[in-house]
């Protein structure tokens, strides 16, 4: 994998909210064609560290580049970031999916993955349509295409969700929690879509609760705890042999419930 | 009765003579101050200092004098003090839009900031910039979450144009309180209270049948 290029470097980035350090000199870097998951206790850090990546957050030291391009970096100690319309453009290179969808409710389906292609893309109408459309194949919606979010089931809204973010094409994919919000029965759909995602190699990162699906579709998984990472490695090398003793009581305690 | 009844078609012309200066002020009032409440509410959040001093200064100001000062304000004080002399409709309905956009902007800057955080995200994960957010995503949703107390501020400014008739606009007010002085019977009064309350009933049919309109996307399919 590490001889593909990276599409996400993130060094030494530290994070605070006040007193509380979330992140606290986190590197990490995801390759092309590459999907980790980031597993760990709520209140770890890893939503942060996602939403980072997208400028969603504001570090307060490291670097991060995204598609080579650095969006921050520290030369003098605290984080510099380049001008807003540049940090824009280069998150333009990054999808992302939230725990709670975040669908545009007075649009149709069609119209929010349209929107921002036609907006930021200049695509032509016609052109974007066509795009959003094989794109609601691909999750399975194509009846969908002309209902409001309103109308649509909570895995439903996820899977548009991922058809908007595909729509613009980026070079990255960041799931916070995708199936966190949704009834367990209705997960599969999602978690069916993102696998197929990753089969046709789109570059992912994904904070999940979900073991057995981190466990079957990461090519890498991270585990963090308290604003660090405390292991990464093969899905066999975290799950069968955890190293660390936080990992060990972290996974014994997702398995007793 | 039919005394009554020939009494009531005998004014009757008066009062719907001014109640189109009626209908004048509150639909000038209601075209001008309705998107001029816009650019106040994003103002008074500017993340720009002077812009946001500005026009929370404006809305205190507004809010904060009575509606007949303002109306005496811009129609006695300006030709003192200025030596501009307005037409006292012109004047009238200046006043009214400076009043009511100051309103209608608070209305909106709290539905603008009803809008979840979450919105926002996604938009700027999408790599749309402000104006796009603003003008695509929250704006469209703010309409429907503020159309109730906008309806509000509208019953009121149809009751408040009576305050025109103080700057001597012959309007619904005016026109039946000369009729009532003229033939010493305070009939015209209760026709005028009538005519106001129709206004206001037409007024409120209309808004709900906005707020249906802007509430179709929650329609569930089932």
């Amino acid at each position: 994998m590490t001889e593909n290029p990276a599409i996400i470097e993130v060094k030494n980035i530290t994070k605070r909210f006040g007193d509380l350090t979330v992140l606290s000199g986190v590197s990490l870097s995801v390759h092309k064609g590459e999907t980790v998951a980031i597993i760990g206790p709520s209140g770890s850090g890893k939503s942060t560290l996602l939403r980072s990546m997208n400028h969603l957050e504001k570090i307060n030291s490291g670097e991060i580049v995204i598609n080579g391009e650095t969006m921050v970096s520290s030369p003098k100690g605290t984080a510099e970031y380049v001008p807003e319309r540049e940090v824009r453009r280069i998150c333009g290179e990054i999808g992302m999916i939230f725990q709670h969808f975040n669908l545009f409710p007075h649009m149709t389906c069609l119209q929010n993955i349209t929107y921002a292609p036609q907006k930021v893309k200049k695509q032509p109408k016609a052109e974007a349509e066509a795009e959003a459309r094989r794109l609601l194949e691909l999750v399975g919606l194509a009846d969908k295409a002309d209902a409001y979010p309103g109308q649509l089931s909570g895995g439903q809204k996820q899977r548009v969700a991922i058809a908007r973010g595909l729509a613009m094409n980026p070079a990255v994919m960041l799931f916070d929690e995708p199936t966190s919000a949704l009834d367990p029965e209705i997960t599969g759909e999602v978690l069916a879509v993102i696998k197929k995602l990753a089969e046709n190699q789109m570059t992912m990162l994904i904070v999940t609760h979900e073991m057995g699906f981190a466990r079957e579709v990461a090519d890498r998984v991270i585990f963090m705890a308290d604003g660090h990472i405390m292991e990464q490695g093969s899905p066999a090398d975290i799950f069968e042999r955890p190293q660390s003793e936080r990992l060990q009581s972290f996974l014994r305690s997702i398995l007793r419930t | 009765m039919t005394e009554t009844f020939s009494y009531i078609a005998k004014i009757l012309p008066a009062l719907l003579e001014g109640t189109k200066v009626t209908l004048v002020v509150f639909f000038a009032t209601l075209l001008l101050a309705i998107p001029l409440g816009l650019p106040l509410a994003l103002g008074s959040d500017c993340r720009f200092r002077p812009v946001r001093w500005f026009c929370r200064g404006y809305v205190a100001l507004f809010r904060g004098t009575p509606l007949m000062l303002q109306l005496f304000f811009i129609f006695y004080m300006l030709p003192i003090y200025f030596n501009i002399l307005l037409p006292a409709l012109t004047a009238a309905v200046i006043t009214f839009v400076l009043n009511y956009a100051a309103y209608l902007s608070e209305i909106y800057r709290g539905g603008i900031g009803s809008i979840e955080r979450g919105q926002y995200e996604a938009a700027a994960c999408l790599g749309l910039n402000s104006f796009q957010t603003m003008f695509g995503i929250i704006i469209p949703q703010t309409v429907k979450r503020v159309l109730p107390a906008v309806t509000n501020e509208m019953i009121t400014l149809v009751k408040d144009t009576a305050l025109v008739s103080a700057i001597g606009v012959a309007d619904l007010m005016k026109n039946s309180r000369s009729a009532v002085n003229r033939d010493s019977t305070t009939m015209a009064f209760l026709v005028a209270a009538v005519i106001y309350l129709i206004l206001n009933v037409v007024l409120t049919k209309f808004s709900y049948y906005l707020e249906e309109r802007f509430s179709r996307h929650e329609a569930r399919a089932d």
